[in-house]
């Protein structure tokens, strides 16, 4: 287990500096240089051009490119983020004030999509060949056509506007407390979100299905005189959701990339829309950052559930 | 005889019939059945798929309105025998708009799947074929984009680059080969040890036609299934993009620019005519791709039938 996390991380780390590296190089290239950042235009047309290169100088910026790169990693490993050119608040506080949200709106996703995918998958198997698998093989293909936020719209118009069941939008208003409070907004964009990764899911667990009642072990359990309940459920369940679970390792980027979408049909006060408003508004540092963040985020959490897998799965970790 | 013996031979009549009148052979019914109906499918969605060809295609034998034509004194008019689908904001007929910014969508969609099917194609025999260094980079750079979110990636690539259309097609195909270059690499890898590419090795062929010429088509089948599921993939890309403001700039019709109207919560709730004809039209059009490339799928790759 640890040569295998030892491992694992040996992958990892070189592709979070390359990662980084590459978010310095986008920081390099968008227009403009940190000076001319710090002061408004007016006052940076009347500089004496002298004074100017005096701060650049102070400020490290005529520095060769891989020391500046060095020094900008420094500030962030020690988490300093630089600040937003808009509003000037410390990038940090922004990405904390709004990560929550967004984590909160994409477990909600994963785990309704986890839990539709499977069972659906699992019906889906166990009627082969049937009109149910038929119908859930169509909607299957229907969900991964049907683009995200369009479901959102839809889902907006019905339930929200006409029917009136659920809020319009939104994540908190004056007076909440709680998560139950908060529970109704979650609703349809955790639903809307996860419902692109079930389609995914349930031809996944489905195949993996499959793939299990042929084994020996199936038959055996079977000839066993089990019921057919316990075979399917007890014994061949386990075995076929470990694919299913390194599944969502890899749904993780578009699970991210789904909330930014998703964050702007609903108004979803998390990481997502403030990435969307940072590029409408040209704040590069800003658009940078949360990409960084979105990226190291997915990094992180595949690393994660490849050390549970492995420990669900020997075959994994001794591969 | 006892009256156990004559149920039971009552029972055994029974299924004999039925074996013989093909009852009992349900299970190979149905896979014919499931096939059939697989078969179906895809042939439901090319009738889908031509239709909106040819009426995006052919946009102006169906409707006579310019799409960009602007006319304030017929705005948000719901639809009539005049506007089929009613018209937007400033008076644009939203079915002629639907039509030809298909032809951008459409494009866009399968431009972007091409280009990126032979890049990934291209580098991926490559790789594949000679292995070493140049595979090592390729394979760790395909995995450092498969981290990134690819949605994140096109907007940071728009941001810098700017918006227009060369610009997205080329943000596609950057973004979007690695998927193929993998499938094209791992079939390459088991292809390069059959004993015909010894016997060319011996011949003296140079690398790279045994490589291009003599490997790579046995490896394609699968790519071409792989070019109508990406079709579908960057339509509802460029869909999401243009929806949030970020794809192809606004004054152009495309599919994703009639819908990002549907941002105003009071166009949502009143002019359901501008956003619900075009993202059916939408799904509808990935889901007839999705069908036929299932379909292809299906029939080509007997790992995948079942």
């Amino acid at each position: 287990m640890l040569t295998y996390t030892i491992r694992r991380l040996l992958i990892i780390i070189p592709m979070l500096i390359l990662a980084s590296f590459l978010v310095f190089l986008g920081l390099e290239l968008m227009p403009g240089d940190a000076v001319s950042f710090m002061a408004d235009p007016e006052t940076l047309a009347n500089m004496d051009p002298a004074r100017l290169e005096a701060v650049r100088e102070q400020l490290g910026l005529n520095a060769p490119f891989l020391v500046r790169y060095f020094n900008w990693l420094l500030c962030v490993l020690k988490g300093d983020f630089g600040y937003s050119l808009t509003s000037g608040v410390p990038i940090k506080q922004i990405v904390f004030n709004t990560l929550p949200a967004t984590i909160e709106l994409s477990l909600a996703a994963l785990l309704f999509s986890t839990i539709l995918g499977t069972v659906l998958g699992i019906i889906s198997a166990l009627k082969r060949g049937q009109m149910t698998d038929n119908v859930l093989t169509i909607a299957g293909l229907l969900g991964m056509s049907v683009p995200q936020f369009f479901i959102g719209l839809m889902s907006l118009f019905i339930f929200a506007i006409n029917l009136g069941w659920l809020p319009i939008g939104g994540r908190l208003r004056p007076g909440y407390e709680s998560f139950i409070d908060r529970l109704p907004h979650l609703i349809l964009p955790a639903v809307v979100l996860g419902l692109a990764l079930t389609a995914g899911v349930m031809r996944y667990a489905r195949s993996s299905m499959l793939d299990v009642a042929n084994k020996d072990f199936i038959k055996t359990a079977r000839s066993k005189g089990l019921s057919e309940w316990r075979v399917n459920f007890i014994h061949g369940f386990r075995v076929a959701m470990t694919p299913v679970a390194i599944l969502l390792g890899l749904r993780l980027p578009t699970l991210i990339g789904g909330s930014v979408v998703i964050e702007q049909v609903f108004q979803w006060p998390g990481i997502g829309n403030e990435f969307l408003s940072a590029i409408r508004g040209q704040n590069y540092p800003m658009v940078m950052m949360i990409a960084f963040f979105m990226v190291l985020a997915t990094m992180v959490s595949s690393f994660l559930i490849d050390l549970v897998t492995a420990l669900l799965d020997p075959r994994v970790r001794l591969s | 005889m006892n009256p156990l013996q004559r149920k039971l031979n009552k029972k055994m009549d029974i299924l004999i019939q039925r074996e013989n009148s093909g009852q009992l052979n349900r299970k190979n019914m149905n896979r014919a059945i499931r096939r059939a109906l697989q078969n179906k499918l895809a042939l439901v969605g090319l009738g889908i798929f031509l239709t909106i060809i040819i009426l995006c295609f052919f946009a102006p034998l169906f409707t006579q309105y310019d799409p960009l034509k602007i006319n304030i004194r017929v705005a948000l008019q719901s639809p009539s025998t005049a506007h089929v689908f009613g018209t937007d904001t400033i008076g644009r007929d939203i079915f002629s708009r639907i039509l030809y910014g298909g032809r951008l969508s459409i494009l866009i969609g399968f431009g972007s799947a091409v280009g990126a099917s032979f890049l990934g194609v291209v580098i991926g025999a490559w790789a594949g074929y000679r292995g070493g260094w140049f595979d090592f980079l390729m394979l760790r750079t395909s995995e450092l984009f498969l981290f990134f979110p690819q949605i994140i990636l096109c907007l940071l690539l728009v941001t810098m680059v700017g918006q227009s259309v060369g610009n997205l097609l080329g943000i596609f195909i950057f973004t979007g080969w690695c998927g193929i270059f993998r499938m094209t690499r791992a079939r390459m890898l088991s292809l390069r040890e059959e004993e015909y590419v010894q016997a060319l090795k011996v011949l003296g062929v140079p690398e790279p036609i045994i490589c291009y010429k003599h490997i790579l088509p046995n490896a394609l089948g699968p790519v071409f299934v792989n070019i109508t599921l990406s079709t579908a993939i960057f339509i509802l890309q460029e869909a999401a993009l243009s929806f949030m403001g970020l794809g192809v700039p606004l004054e152009i019709a495309t599919w994703g620019n009639i819908l990002n109207v549907a941002n105003n919560l009071n166009i949502l709730k009143v002019n359901w005519w501008i956003w619900l004809p075009v993202g059916t039209m939408i799904s509808l059009f990935v889901l007839s791709i999705n069908f036929i490339g299932d379909g292809l799928r299906d029939s080509t790759d007997p790992s995948q039938q079942g």
